[in-house]
C-alpha cells in the first residue's frame, strides 16, 4: 500500500469502485492509483466501502493511517482464513503466552528449591500440564488496550529477541486452526505492506505533509 | 405472540425464512452480536462469507467475526491488532523472565559444582595427612649401630 501523494487521477479506491474521485475523498490519502486498488479490493470485499468510509470519518485524521493499515491487515487475514481471520493469530499468540507462563512458573519454583539452605531432593522431571485450549471467550478485549501502538513491529511474526534461548514452536492444531499458521508466517506481504505505508507516511511527515501518524514508538518491542 | 425471527432478521426488519443463513448463529436472545457485525462488516458481507463456508465452520466464523467487530468498535483505530500487539508484548516479557530464570538456575548449578569440588579436595588432603601420621616410622636398626663404633 502506498500513500497517494500526487493529485492526479483517481485514487485506488475510486478506481476500484469506478467512480469519480472527488476532492477530499476519504480514501485518497491511503490508496494510491497503482497498488491501492488491489489493497482496496480486499477491504471492500470484507468490510465494504461504505462501512470503511464511515469508520475512517469517525477516526481523527492523524490516526487514519494506522486505522487503514489495520483494516487492510484484517481484511487480508480474513481472505486468507475465511473462518478465523486474524483471530487465529491471536489464538496462537495467546496459547504461546500461556505456555511461556507455565514454563516460567515451573522454572521459578525450581529456582526457589535450589536457593533453599537445607538440601532438598532433586526436582521431579518437568511435567508441564497441557493448558486448556483457548476459546474466543478467553481472549482479551480491546477496551482495555492502550490507544497507540508502534505498527512497525506489529506485523513481525513472533519477533524473537536476540537473547532468546530457544524458538517457541506453536501447535495450534487443537484450536481447529487452518493449515496456514499466520502466527509463524505472519504474511510477508502484509508486513511489507505495513512497512511501506509507514515508511512513506513518515517520509511525508518529515517533509511537512498534512497527513501524519503517531510515529513515536509507544511500545518498544525489541 | 412469540417472535421466531433471528436477531439478524429482527434487526433488518425482514421475515426470517427457514433457511436463513444467520439464524443458527445470531439467536434472537443476543441482538448485540449481530448489531456489532452489521456495523463493521455489513449484513450482506457477513451473509456472503458464511455462505462460502462449509456448514460445520460457520459457527466459528460467526464468532470470530463478532469478536473482530467488537474489537473494532471498542478500538476503531487498531481493532484486533491492538490485542495482537499486547500479546506480543506479553510474550516478550515472559521470554525475558524465562531467560533470567534459566541463567539463575545455571549459575546456581555452577556454584553447587564448585562447592562440591572444593569440599572433595579438602577431604583428600585431610585423609593423606592422617595416613602419614598413622603409619609408624620405620627406622633402620643399623642406624643405631654406626659402623664407626666398636
Amino acid at each position: 500500500m502506498s500513500v497517494n501523494s500526487s493529485g492526479g487521477g483517481p485514487c485506488g479506491a475510486c478506481k476500484f469502485l469506478r467512480r469519480r474521485c472527488v476532492t477530499g475523498c476519504v480514501f485518497a490519502p491511503y490508496f494510491d492509483s497503482e497498488q491501492g486498488a488491489a489493497n482496496f479490493a480486499a477491504v471492500h470485499k470484507v468490510f465494504g466501502a461504505s462501512n470503511v468510509s464511515k469508520l475512517l470519518l469517525h477516526v481523527p485524521i492523524h490516526k487514519r493511517l494506522d486505522a487503514v493499515v489495520t483494516i487492510c491487515y484484517e481484511a487480508q487475514a480474513r481472505l486468507r482464513d475465511p473462518v478465523y481471520g486474524c483471530v487465529s493469530h491471536i489464538f496462537a499468540l495467546q496459547q504461546q503466552v500461556v505456555n511461556l507462563q507455565a514454563e516460567l512458573s515451573y522454572l521459578q519454583a525450581h529456582l526457589a528449591t535450589l536457593e533453599l539452605p537445607i538440601p532438598s531432593p532433586p526436582p521431579p522431571p518437568p511435567i508441564l500440564v497441557t493448558p486448556p485450549p483457548v476459546s474466543i471467550a478467553d481472549l482479551p478485549s480491546a477496551s482495555s488496550m492502550p490507544t497507540t501502538f508502534d505498527l512497525s513491529t506489529l506485523f513481525d511474526p513472533l519477533v524473537q529477541p536476540p537473547w532468546t534461548m530457544q524458538q517457541r514452536q506453536m501447535d495450534i492444531g487443537q484450536f481447529r486452526s487452518p493449515p496456514d499458521n499466520p502466527a509463524s508466517s505472519g504474511g510477508g506481504d502484509l508486513q511489507a505492506l505495513a512497512r511501506e505505508l509507514l515508511h512513506r507516511q513518515r517520509s511525508m511527515v518529515g517533509s511537512g505533509s498534512a497527513t501524519s501518524t503517531d510515529g513515536s514508538p509507544k511500545r518498544d518491542f525489541t | 405472540m412469540i417472535s421466531t425471527r433471528c436477531a439478524a432478521c429482527k434487526y433488518l426488519r425482514k421475515r426470517c425464512d427457514t433457511d436463513c443463513i444467520f439464524s443458527p448463529y445470531f439467536p434472537s436472545n443476543d441482538p448485540l452480536k449481530f448489531a456489532c457485525v452489521h456495523k463493521i462488516f455489513g449484513a450482506s458481507n457477513v451473509g456472503k462469507m458464511l455462505k462460502q463456508l462449509p456448514v460445520h465452520h460457520r459457527a466459528e466464523a460467526a464468532n470470530s467475526l463478532c469478536f473482530e467487530a467488537q474489537s473494532r468498535i471498542q478500538d476503531p483505530v487498531y481493532g484486533c491488532t491492538g490485542i495482537i500487539s499486547l500479546l506480543q508484548q506479553q510474550i516478550y516479557n515472559a521470554q525475558k523472565q524465562l531467560a533470567i530464570a534459566r541463567a539463575e538456575i545455571a549459575l546456581n548449578a555452577h556454584q553447587a559444582h564448585l562447592q562440591g569440588g572444593s569440599q572433595f579436595q579438602q577431604i583428600e588432603a585431610s585423609s593423606s595427612f592422617n595416613n602419614v601420621a598413622a603409619e609408624p616410622l620405620h627406622v633402620d636398626q643399623s642406624f643405631f649401630d654406626p659402623p664407626w663404633l666398636f
